[in-house]
């Protein structure tokens, strides 16, 4: 607790009968830099002798009776309450500022939040598109005209698709010199209050992943399409599910989570997406959907949702006017008790996420003997599996994650107790599982058998392959 | 009274603790404060505190939103013009400045500077040049003059640190800036310039002329080791003969930069833009084509880059979806896109396709003798092979459990109606021809609708789907 400093108030002197004021300086604002001395050409200035008690520094010493009040010392003065002009009053007290300021810190307007609109869509017929157009369309719907991006393959089409949407809508699509500026471009826009998001892919995430740990220290919504290639390095071009690890356990340094969709349709990718960018701003926070190559290129059916969302401006956006004047965008925080403290609201709404945000799909694990796990397109290969296995005799589950991060470790518990093996499948070398184990873990659970199908390298597991692995393992013929 | 740009009182330099209520942290002597006195008075003079969004810089100036009462953002090391952009595209309405030191701008954000300036949206840049890293405590920066002692060249500027980097010249061979300008602050009459050029260039952001730069040769008395005024003479007599000052480009007598739109939430405008209808497409199938398989059609369309296998693929989808099943299609080009093999794996699913791969099809459509070659053998017993017979001439014998092998010269039928390009339509009027997947009807409608504005093909595309079929159809009633 600061120590209350009395330093006397400052006078109004009656200032001379030329136009300029006279420069006038508080010893205790003064740092003793001496730029204001051979600003002077009258010799008014000259270093100070004594040691203020204060401030540890010399201030300069005023002799103002040659002055001509050119004012070219408070020119030269680096201090914004250094070497000032006299005659205007400045309300000057140095004292405990718990005492000194209400509620707010300084005389900023209060912003006056301008709310979200929610518009009713008349009926469409159903459309047939691509996973990535999905996405794009589902934020075009859910309000967004602001895309920054990067191309790299396969996500450049939700891209090129915005390249000709967003102008058409009087929107924004910038594309970057690099991944590194468009997740800065977010954080901007994002910032600003704007819903904004990007396209990309494995290489491409990996460079924002340090936009991301700024954007979560600075409570920043937005949103980050990552349709997964092959890995590690330049990899290829096919679909992976790599980056799982990356989105729920990397999201750059320091404490960082975000909610993690990883849709299975098209269909989805167009739900996802509008659910995404709602959430984003509920939560103040990046939110990532993971689509794999194969869906991301997947021509399906979507259906547009009943309504779209015309986008207000939240109340801490740093938004260029004068209602927001007083808000701040930043990530940092000096003292250790104070990141401390904002790193603990962080936990506070990760949890608050994990709470409330967990989705799942559960097809057919009432019953199930044997429960696969799988996202994204391995687990339509999974669905086909079951189908298979069922007419083979094994019953057989799918339980889909729909977030990965909260990962639905609630629905996955209350199927668990009948089934008598976990089979995780996906595209990489144990990601989903991984995130399986740990929500395991964390709940105490104490789980059936596992194993799993994986491939890895752009090639997913196939429905023949799942089917092999479980008649196997459960030592069917 | 100091520009009331700035706070009353600095609350977030610790909480305005004791003195830090109004002393910048800046040492004594050091130009960032210089610099952004005029900014200040700048913003107060063309009356944009509101519109202002400041963007702080990671370096000692790190903290400029303790200082200036605007909108203020704090980026990532070097990437100030990148949030900067997002902000001035977020809001065109809003004055943006994005202040920053040589680390900052000049070495870990040259691409984000170069691709903004080179972009010239009206945004103030006001970059701080002391020849070292201020914050990180003296090492070499960019800008830092050849012999110049730092903490990391202890003896000067060595063969693996290049020459000092001129930064205003840099920009102004850029074509996007309107003005740039290099000023110092070492004497009055520089001073007074410096407070002009700054106020110059957010003068041209307000009046939405374009981007501007304003390089400041700034005093670090701390890190040069000398008093503030010997770094004033430092400055004057080492740095100014190395960047010289004055202004490096200015057209801004010339266009400005467009306005930015204002973006739309007009329902109709969006469906619209979208390609959305509320026409239903018209039913011709009377069922599943369960003929086929019971509830689950796989189709692979194989050939080279292109043969139109994707497009094929896309308009069986649409039928497949107009006729109000499930359908999906994945295209595979993969490294060989480039004149490689490029195929195309659908399914047609009564409710609702699972694995959307095809590794087993009930039909292959083949384009060339490779595709046939890698996918006929996975064609599943009982399935079909279309191929381009005017292509592929050595067929393998049909398989014994009855895989049927169709020959239609999708090529020569194409190229006798003028235009090889709509082999694939022909290939898609064969498929129909031979496995009645769906009505003739279906097909065309998707045709139809696919086309959009290249309708001059439609007459065309009908004359290829109607050969195809016919040609399919005589081949199943056979000779
Ligand atoms: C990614 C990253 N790398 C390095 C740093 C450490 N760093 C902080 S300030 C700085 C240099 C700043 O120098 P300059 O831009 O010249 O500003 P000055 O301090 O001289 O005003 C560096 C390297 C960082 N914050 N972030
Ligand atoms: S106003 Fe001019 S004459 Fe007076 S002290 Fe300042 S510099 Fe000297
Ligand atoms: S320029 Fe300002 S801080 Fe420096 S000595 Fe003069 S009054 Fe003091
Ligand atoms: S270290 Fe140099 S640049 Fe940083 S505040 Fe001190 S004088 Fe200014």
């Amino acid at each position: 607790m600061p120590v209350a400093l009395e330093v006397t108030a400052l006078e109004t002197r009656v200032t001379s009968n030329v136009n300029k004021p006279e420069p006038t300086l508080l010893p205790e604002y003064c740092k003793g830099c001496g730029r204001c001395i051979d600003s002077c050409t009258k010799g008014c200035i000259s270093l100070g002798t004594e040691i203020n008690p204060l401030t540890g520094l010399v201030p300069v010493t005023l002799d103002l009776d040659r002055c001509n009040h050119c004012g070219l010392c408070i020119d030269a003065c680096p201090e914004p309450f250094g070497m000032r002009p006299e005659g205007e009053e400045v309300a000057f007290e140095l004292v405990d500022p718990t005492h000194l300021c209400g509620p707010r810190p300084f005389d900023s307007p209060i912003p006056i939040p301008r709310p979200d609109v929610t518009v009713p869509l008349p009926e469409r017929s159903t459309m047939v598109m691509k996973g990535t157009y999905a996405v794009a369309v589902g934020a075009v719907l859910a309000g967004c005209r602001h895309v920054y991006g990067y191309p790299i393959t396969p996500s450049t089409e939700g891209a090129e698709l915005m390249a000709k949407v967003q102008p058409a809508l009087d929107g924004v699509f910038v594309q970057a010199v690099s991944e590194v500026a468009a997740v800065n471009m977010m954080y901007g826009a994002g910032g600003a209050g704007k819903r904004c998001m990007t396209f990309t892919s494995s290489p491409g995430f990996s460079l924002m992943l340090e936009g991301i740990s700024y954007m979560i220290g600075a409570e920043v919504p937005a949103v980050f399409v990552n349709i997964m290639r092959g890995g590690p390095g330049l990899g290829n071009i096919a679909p992976e599910q790599a980056d799982i690890k990356l989105a729920c356990r990397g999201l750059g340094h320091g404490n960082t989570q975000a909610i993690v969709f990883a849709p299975a349709t098209p269909q989805e990718m167009l739900d996802c997406s509008m659910l995404a960018f709602e959430l984003a701003f509920q939560y103040r926070n990046p939110v990532v959907i993971l689509g794999d190559g194969y869906l991301g290129q997947m021509t399906g059916k979507v259906r547009l949702p009943d309504h779209m969302v015309v986008p207000g401006i939240p109340e801490w956006a740093v938004s260029g006017d004068h209602s927001h004047r007083g808000n701040l965008i930043c990530s940092i925080e000096l003292s250790e008790v104070g990141l401390e403290a904002h790193n603990l609201m962080l936990d506070a709404k990760y949890d608050r996420m994990t709470a409330a945000e967990q989705r799942a799909d559960l097809h057919r694990c009432d019953d199930a003997d044997v429960i696969l796990v799988a996202c994204n397109t391995p687990a339509q290969s999974a669905k086909g599996a079951v189908k298979e296995l069922r007419a083979k005799g094994v019953k057989a589950g799918l339980f889909r994650p729909i977030t990965l991060w909260p990962f639905p470790i609630d629905a996955l518990r209350a199927v668990l107790p009948q089934a008598h093996r976990l089979v995780v499948v996906e595209a990489s070398s144990g990601q989903l599982e991984d995130e399986v184990r740990l929500a395991l873990s964390h709940a105490e659970v104490q789980p059936p058998p596992m194993s799993h199908v994986q491939r890895q390298g752009g090639m997913l597991p196939s429905q023949a392959e799942i089917v092999e692995h479980v008649l196997s393992v459960e030592g069917v013929r | 009274m100091p520009s009331s740009v700035f706070y009353r009182q600095f609350e977030r330099h610790d909480h305005a603790a004791g003195l830090h209520a109004h002393a910048t942290t800046y040492c004594p002597g050091c130009g960032h404060g210089l610099a952004q006195k005029y900014l200040a008075e700048a913003i107060d003079e063309l009356g944009v505190q509101d519109r202002t969004v400041l963007v702080s810089p990671v370096g000692c100036s790190v903290f400029s939103y303790y200082y200036f009462d605007v909108g203020n953002t704090q980026a990532a090391h070097g990437r100030a013009p990148a949030v900067g952009l997002g902000h001035k595209t977020a809001n065109p309405d809003s004055i943006v400045i994005c202040y920053q030191g040589d680390g900052d701008l000049a070495s870990i954000g040259l691409a984000e500077i170069i691709s903004t300036a080179q972009m010239g949206i009206p945004i103030t840049v006001i970059f701080a040049n002391n020849a070292i890293y201020g914050m990180t405590g003296g090492q070499m920066a960019p800008t830092t003059l050849t012999g110049q002692r730092t903490t990391t060249t202890p003896e000067g500027r060595t063969l693996f640190s290049g020459q000092p980097l001129k930064v205003a010249e840099m920009i102004a061979g850029l074509d996007g800036p309107v003005f740039v300008e290099r000023v110092a602050l070492y004497d009055n009459k520089h001073r007074t310039h410096a407070r002009r050029a700054i106020k110059k260039a957010l003068e041209l952001q307000v009046n939405g002329v374009g981007f501007a730069f304003i390089e400041v040769l700034a005093e670090c008395p701390t890190h040069l080791k000398l008093s503030p005024e010997e770094t004033e003479h430092w400055v004057r007599d080492n740095m100014e003969p190395v960047f010289p000052l004055g202004v490096k480009k200015d057209i801004t007598d010339g266009p400005h930069y467009p306005t930015i739109p204002t973006p739309s939430f007009d329902v109709e405008r969006i469906l619209s833009v979208l390609g959305t209808t509320s026409e239903q497409p018209t039913r011709y199938a009377t069922g599943f084509p369960a003929h086929l398989d019971p509830d689950d059609i796989s189709l692979k369309l194989a050939g080279a880059g292109g043969d139109g296998a994707q497009t094929a693929a896309m308009l069986i989808t649409r039928s497949a979806i107009a006729e109000g099943f499930d359908s999906t299609h994945i295209p595979s080009y993969g490294p060989e896109s480039r004149g490689g093999t490029s195929y195309a794996d659908v399914h047609v699913a009564a409710v609702e396709v699972l694995s959307p791969a095809a590794p087993h099809p009930h039909v292959l459509v083949a384009f060339n003798a490779p595709s046939l070659a890698k996918f006929g053998p996975t064609v599943r017993a009982g399935g079909v092979v279309i191929y381009d017979s005017s292509i592929i001439t050595e067929v393998p014998d049909g398989r014994a459990d009855g895989v049927r092998m169709v020959g239609v010269p999708f090529t020569a039928v194409a190229k006798e109606l003028g235009s090889a390009v709509v082999k694939n339509i022909v290939a898609l009027g064969a498929l129909q021809g031979v496995t009645q997947l769906f009505p003739k009807d279906t097909f065309l409608a998707a045709i139809r609708a696919s086309l959009g504005n290249h309708r001059a093909m439609l007459a065309l595309d009908v004359q290829a789907f109607e050969r195809g079929a016919a040609l399919a159809a005589e081949f199943v009633a056979g000779p």
